[in-house]
């Protein structure tokens, strides 16, 4: 059956997932070939290339970093369709964690990877829904709202939503939730780490923790 | 400025835009569908397939207006086709911007002031694309080497693997907290109010199983309005 799932699952999902993210990557250059055959405009070569330092050396470890420490959640197909439609913190990870919730799956099995996708895929439908209406009436939309829900939406969803997925989790790992938060905040606040080094220790040194824990039968 | 926003908005520019958009779209179909097939070799019911869907749908709506409001700010100083396909494809908002803003200064152009013309616009396209493409092209030819690494890093223990799933969401989710719980004032308020509410309602949610596909939802609501409150 195994060897089954690899026929009808990850060969086609590795097949998709390099095809659409290549054209992807060739096609968000389509709007700066627009402008160079309307207008004769482009990116000066010197310009171009600091801009591309500046944006590596900002940017550059999270290429890396990310995919590698959301991997044990995502999944393959989720990893294809996360890092394609970007979001991941806010959209993808609560999506994929919540359909398993629902569905009470055993997290890290086959099962939970085919359950979380499809969590994931449900988000990308609302966001993709979400930045087409405010593409096309977001301007008039947004008059609708009131300014204080708009100010709350803007400011604090993301904390929010971050802080409800940690306590999700703290309840199913009351144990390892103190390394979860406290390891960042250390790593944050006191040596005021670079944030790539901050997002590895955080997952990698939970893991760890988890990793002793479990072998010491403190969790199961 | 004004000038360069028109060519920003131009017709050609949201057909290339949308191309772009409709990946997203049809990565998304093709592995609905697949999962599907998988789920069935799996023995999972093809209802638990559709709730695990719509659950993903109801859990990002409020996240997704969020992506709505900021997205509509975005609008005003990089177009709205651009930052319709950042924002639909590998994009956040935080990260759009800057690359946009590094790539004008780049060009000695002030992001939407002095000197930001067309050329200057070109190179702030450039940048966002190119930086796109970090995390795209580490990902296409990656990703399946990674599966490999998880299985290596498991070793087929498939209790440690769903403990190892745990931790890893919880250091993610840590390191995403940790900013905002220095930052103190409304999101620290936002992050433990958050917390504490989903916890609560997960507890509910034992008794009352139709509460739990809305329980993100709700504590995400609950977090923010007590950071506006208290904040």
């Amino acid at each position: 059956m195994k060897d089954n799932l690899e026929e009808i699952w990850y060969k086609p999902v590795k097949k998709i997932g390099m095809a659409t993210l290549i054209t992807a990557v060739i096609g968000s250059f389509g709007p700066l070939l627009y402008l160079y055959f309307t207008r004769g405009v482009y990116p000066p070569l010197d310009a171009a290339l600091s801009a591309w330092a500046l944006v590596a050396a900002s940017f550059g470890a999270a290429y890396f970093v990310e995919p590698i420490s959301y991997y044990a959640i995502l999944g393959l197909a989720g990893t294809y369709v996360s890092f394609l439609s970007g979001n991941i913190s806010n959209l993808r990870l609560p999506a994929s964690a919540m359909a398993q919730e629902v569905l009470e799956v055993e997290e890290g099995s086959k099962k939970a990877e085919i359950i979380g996708t499809l969590g994931i895929i449900g988000s990308v439908i609302t966001n993709l829904i979400g930045v087409t209406l405010a593409a096309f009436i977001g301007m008039r939309l947004i008059e609708v709202f009131p300014p204080i829900v708009v100010d709350a939406f803007r400011d604090y969803t993301a904390p929010a939503i971050f802080g409800a997925v940690f306590g999700q989790f703290t309840m199913k790992y009351p144990k390892l939730a103190p390394f979860g938060i406290g390891i960042p905040l250390i790593l944050l606040g006191v040596f005021d780490a670079p944030l790539w080094l901050v997002i590895l220790g955080a997952v990698f040194g939970t893991i760890l923790v988890a990793r002793v824990f479990y072998q010491k039968g403190l969790i199961e | 400025m004004e000038e360069v926003l028109q060519v920003a908005n131009e017709f050609g520019v949201w057909i290339l835009a949308g191309l772009v958009v409709s990946i997203a779209l049809v990565q998304a179909i093709l592995y609905y569908k697949l999962s599907f097939k998988a789920g069935e070799e799996l023995g999972i019911p093809k209802e638990d397939c559709k709730a695990a869907f719509k659950t993903g749908v109801i859990t990002s709506i409020g996240p997704s207006f969020a992506v709505f409001v900021i997205m509509v700010g975005l609008m005003s100083v990089i177009g709205g086709p651009m930052a319709w396909m950042r924002l639909a494809v590998i994009g956040s908002a935080p990260a759009e911007l800057t690359a946009a803003q590094i790539g004008a200064n780049a060009y000695n152009a002030d992001f939407g002031g002095a000197g930001y013309d067309l050329t200057a616009m070109s190179v702030g396209w450039w940048t966002m694309a190119i930086n796109g493409a970090g995390w795209l092209l580490f990902v296409g030819f990656f990703a399946h080497k990674l599966e490999k690494l998880r299985d290596k890093v498991a070793g087929g223990d498939k209790k440690w693997l769903a403990v190892l799933s745990g931790g890893a969401m919880l250091g993610v989710f840590g390191y995403l907290n940790a900013g905002s719980v220095l930052a103190l004032g409304g999101e620290v308020v936002a992050v433990v109010v958050g917390a504490v509410a989903m916890i609560v309602l997960l507890k509910i949610s034992e008794h009352y199983s139709v509460l739990k596909e809305y329980s993100l939802g709700l504590a995400m609501l609950v977090g923010m309005f007590a950071a506006v409150l208290l904040g």
